[in-house]
């Protein structure tokens, strides 16, 4: 398809444009209680094709772009047709002009080959198996459960030298684990792994299990008020991603964001722990084909480089580092056993955790929480808490247990100071 | 005017007829959906201008559903000729089919009846009054520099305003051994985001507008930027709220996200075929003030996710959910009525061809009431109109309410006194929430601007919205 694409950019007269090719594949299984309800496989090949335009109006020199998609099926006149009227659309956007990312041709590189050379429909097999391993109880079980495993192979190329390429499985997807004792309760999980990690499967299942067990014990929201809040499980990676959204090029550049390189990200006056925080590379190359590696973004609080794609990198006049997708935080100073010696309130379930990375705000309806009050430990359900991360980022505690989470490994909690809560 | 046909689906038609064939040769039941997509999103800002394909709405593609005997597998691709359909019936006979025998120790196979296949041939189109394709990426992009331009010289705490609009043309064909069904579907949607700050402090307001049709909706958004500019900087002088219960006025768009995340998604029979949504134990009895009549369906309004017929080739309907405060019905895609024997609504939806099809919200809404708006503000003694839904989920199993909102404007003794609380975090309990329901305005009102997810994925467009109404709230 590339050659077909190349043939029908030269023809509708662009000259600088990048290429995107993927193929995806997949096997899917969908289960209700103990039984395979759908199964699915898809073969997609496709590519978008960004054309770019560069021009002057008056004493402005810009850089316009406008995205397509094609596909096989498509002809080489249909391709130039397509990309003509993005170089006319293109014409009309007008962006501050940026150079393409500067590449060069490299082999395309295998990731993630954890999977010993395994079919996808079996490591779909061997991940439901191990899913399903855990799921021995008569009152607390799966509900219901979706499987992923996928392959991505991509490769991405421009005019200005970029010609790399990947291929990349996956496993991911999500299940709901119900507690009939009691109260008729549930929780739901997501999980994605890049090896066959069916043993960190197997545990999540088990915590969820432990989890939704004390959630249909919990009876009535916690008392209204202001807390010491500890959140563990994957709402530490929320609290912490609003660090990683704030440093990104993308924030900065429009001045949604006043953080800068060498800039303390807690705002100074930090009390408790300092941030520390490595970005991590899940892929090889970007979505632009910029070389990804592991990056500190973050040590002792300070920010060290502004992360992002090219463009913006580019009106910086910083290194384009790529978009992560994944990020890590070393261990806390605390165990969440002497965070919870003090009265406080734990939530381990949101029903949906939101945190406004422009604002600050966070909040969430508790769907599960414990509240410490020094001797007892009491299920809590209901209610919600609502705080800004401005108010308490300074400070911040860590637990020193650790937690591996979809794209995020760190600390399993972390306590947060005077937040309020509106409960009963 | 009408949509166009697909010219390419009408190209591979004999080709995907003859594979229909083929497949009926060897299973009792089997359906190709085929759908042809263009979209396109155009947005602008102080530093970014963009005019892309969106990836998600566009494309075209196939999916093969077949029933074995026992249950059913699909296959989702991108590519076919007359040359492929030998392999893609290997593919589904070496493939999916022999999935369901390598099952874990204690899992076995959902035993399904046939789908009902009733005889239907028709094809339509939605209508639209100027295409945007023909309106043209420089008018698009005009208008919306403009709108953003006026947004930000609103004050000078504006920080940013971006103004966007998305289309998506579609066409689909349903073919099975009794159906050939076509429709080809236009909807526009757009927004304006406004960003004021002060200090570090950056506060967001939004403004969604949609409709069934095309670049007319450009005419609908030239008046909207200044009210959401002037909401931002009104958001800078917010407090936090109070926590407690108070007496609350929802306006449309914030009655829409009750109506959608609150209670919505547990009539989504899917969730019935789980046990996971507490309203199948409610069905026939009262969850709402005797006030409430709420609607759902691809063919209850002309909204962004009106369509002659769902994913499974089932006709749309307007299904009444809660017929004066009683459940009358959920609603449901194909497989998941069969297993509860109740008749498919027209909800089997997918994100795209390349995605399962589950049951899916479409437009729902509550029907308008009798009371005028101004009634029912003089009517609070303290209390709240809430305004600008920010984010919503659902928790069928419990009916717990987790919906965010950007605006509470203060009311006390039948008066807005201007005191705004941001942000707002709606909890209790569902049915606590629509049974303490006392009015509901004449007035009703569905937006379509955003896309509605199944848990984190599988997007689809949806509208909602609904009366003004007043409820006791639980607010934090």
């Amino acid at each position: 398809m590339i050659e077909k694409i190349l043939a029908a950019l030269k023809e509708s007269g662009v000259e600088q444009y990048q290429i995107t090719e993927s193929r995806e594949e997949s096997a899917e299984l969908f289960f209700i209680r103990r039984s395979l309800d759908m199964r699915r496989i898809k073969e997609i090949r496709q590519a978008e094709v960004v054309v770019y335009k560069e021009f002057w109006e008056g004493e402005n020199h810009l850089m316009g772009s406008a995205s397509v998609q094609v596909q096989e099926s498509f002809s080489q006149e249909e391709m130039a047709g397509l990309f003509r009227d993005a170089l006319y659309a293109a014409g009309f956007v007008k962006n501050k002009f940026y150079e393409l990312y500067p590449g060069q041709t490299q082999e395309a590189r295998a990731v993630s080959d954890g999977f010993g050379g395994r079919s996808l429909t079996e490591i779909a097999g061997e991940f439901s198996g191990a899913m399903f391993a855990e799921d021995r109880e008569e009152e607390v079980f799966l509900n219901s459960a979706e499987i992923f495993a996928t392959k991505v192979t991509r490769r991405i190329l421009n005019s200005r030298g970029v010609d790399v390429g990947y291929e990349k499985n996956r496993v991911e997807g999500e299940f709901v684990v119900q507690c009939t004792a009691g109260q008729d309760v549930e929780t739901y999980q997501d999980f994605a792994y890049d090896g066959m990690n069916t043993d960190a499967l197997r545990q999540k299942v088990r915590r969820a299990m432990e989890m939704t067990r004390a959630r249909a014990e919990a009876q009535s929201a916690p008392p209204a008020g202001e807390y010491r809040v500890i959140l563990s499980g994957p709402y530490v990676k929320t609290i912490l991603g609003y660090y990683v959204e704030r440093s990104g090029s993308y924030m900065i550049y429009p001045e949604y964001s006043s953080f800068r390189q060498g800039c303390d990200v807690q705002g100074g006056d930090v009390e408790k722990e300092r941030i520390n925080l490595t970005l991590k590379a899940t892929v090889p190359y970007s979505a632009e084909g910029i070389p990804m590696k592991d990056r500190r973004l973050v040590q002792d609080g300070k920010l060290q480089f502004i992360h992002g794609g090219n463009r913006f990198a580019y009106y910086l006049q910083v290194e384009p580092t790529g978009n992560y997708a994944g990020f890590q935080a070393p261990q806390g100073s605390v165990s969440l056993e002497e965070m919870r010696r003090t009265p406080c309130l734990e939530v381990v379930n949101f029903s949906d955790f939101q945190m406004d990375e422009l604002g600050g705000h966070f909040g969430g309806e508790i769907r599960l929480g414990f509240l410490y009050d020094g001797e007892k430990r009491i299920p809590v359900t209901g209610g919600s808490i609502n705080g800004n991360i401005l108010d308490v980022q300074k400070k911040l505690v860590f637990s020193r247990e650790m937690q591996v989470e979809k794209e995020f490994e760190g600390p399993m909690a972390v306590c947060l100071e005077g937040v309020n809560v509106a409960g009963i | 005017m009408k949509v166009e046909s697909s010219k390419y689906l009408s190209q591979v038609k004999p080709v995907l007829l003859h594979l229909r064939d083929r497949l009926l040769e060897e299973y009792p039941y089997a359906s190709i959906l085929a759908s042809d997509s263009v979209s396109k999103q155009y947005t602008v800002d102080k530093n970014v201008t963009s005019a892309n394909t969106v990836g998600r709405l566009s494309g075209r593609g196939f999916v093969v559903k077949v029933y074995d005997g026992c249950g059913y597998g699909e296959y989702s691709f991108n590519e076919i000729t007359e040359e492929k359909i030998g392999d893609i019936l290997e593919k589904i006979k070496k493939e999916i089919i022999p999935l369901s025998g390598q099952l874990p120790e204690g899992v076995r196979s959902s035993v399904y009846a046939m789908l009902e296949d009733q005889p239907a041939v028709f094809a339509d189109s939605t209508e639209y009054e100027i295409d945007p394709r023909e309106y043209g990426d420089e008018a698009i992009i005009r208008e919306l520099a403009r709108a953003s331009e006026e947004g930000r010289a609103y004050s000078e705490k504006i920080l940013d305003c971006e103004a966007f609009v998305q289309y998506q043309k579609y066409s689909k064909l349903f073919l099975s051994r009794n159906k050939d069904l076509e429709q080809n579907v236009l909807w526009m949607s757009g927004g304006f985001f406004v960003l004021a700050a002060r200090g570090e402090e950056i506060k967001q307001s939004y403004r969604g507008f949609s409709n069934l049709g095309g670049a007319e909706l450009l005419t609908k958004m030239r008046e909207g930027v200044c009210d959401v500019a002037k909401v931002g900087l009104e958001l800078l002088e917010s407090e936090p709220m109070v926590p407690g219960e108070y007496e609350c006025i929802c306006n449309p768009e914030v009655t829409g996200m009750i109506v959608h995340e609150a209670f919505g998604h547990g009539v989504e029979m899917d969730m019935f075929v789980k046990k996971r949504a507490q309203a199948e134990q409610f069905v026939g009895k009262q969850v709402a003030s005797e006030l409430v009549t709420m609607h759902d369906g691809a063919a209850a309004a002309r909204e962004v996710a009106t369509y002659f017929f769902d994913d499974e080739g089932v006709l749309a309907k307007d299904t009444v959910v809660i017929e004066k405060g009683i459940l009358k019905a959920g609603i449901s895609d194909a497989q998941s009525a069969m297993h509860l024997g109740t008749a498919p609504t027209g909800n089997g939806r997918r994100e795209s061809y390349q995605r399962k099809a589950y049951t899916r919200m479409t437009n729902t809404f509550f029907q308008g009431g009798n009371d005028k708006v101004e009634d029912m503000i003089a009517s609070v003694k303290n209390g709240f109109l809430l305004e600008e839904p920010s984010s919503g989920m659902e928790d069928p199993k419990n009916w717990g309410i987790q919906c965010m909102v950007n605006i509470a404007r203060e009311i006390k003794d039948g008066k807005l006194t201007g005191k705004i609380f941001s942000p707002v975090v709606l909890t209790g309990y569902v049915p606590d929430l629509l049974k303490s329901i006392s009015m509901v305005s004449e007035t009703v009102r569905l937006g379509g601007g955003g896309m509605c997810g199944k848990g984190y994925k599988e997007w689809v467009k949806v509208s909602d919205g609904g009366s003004f109404i007043k409820a006791r709230i639980r607010l934090g």
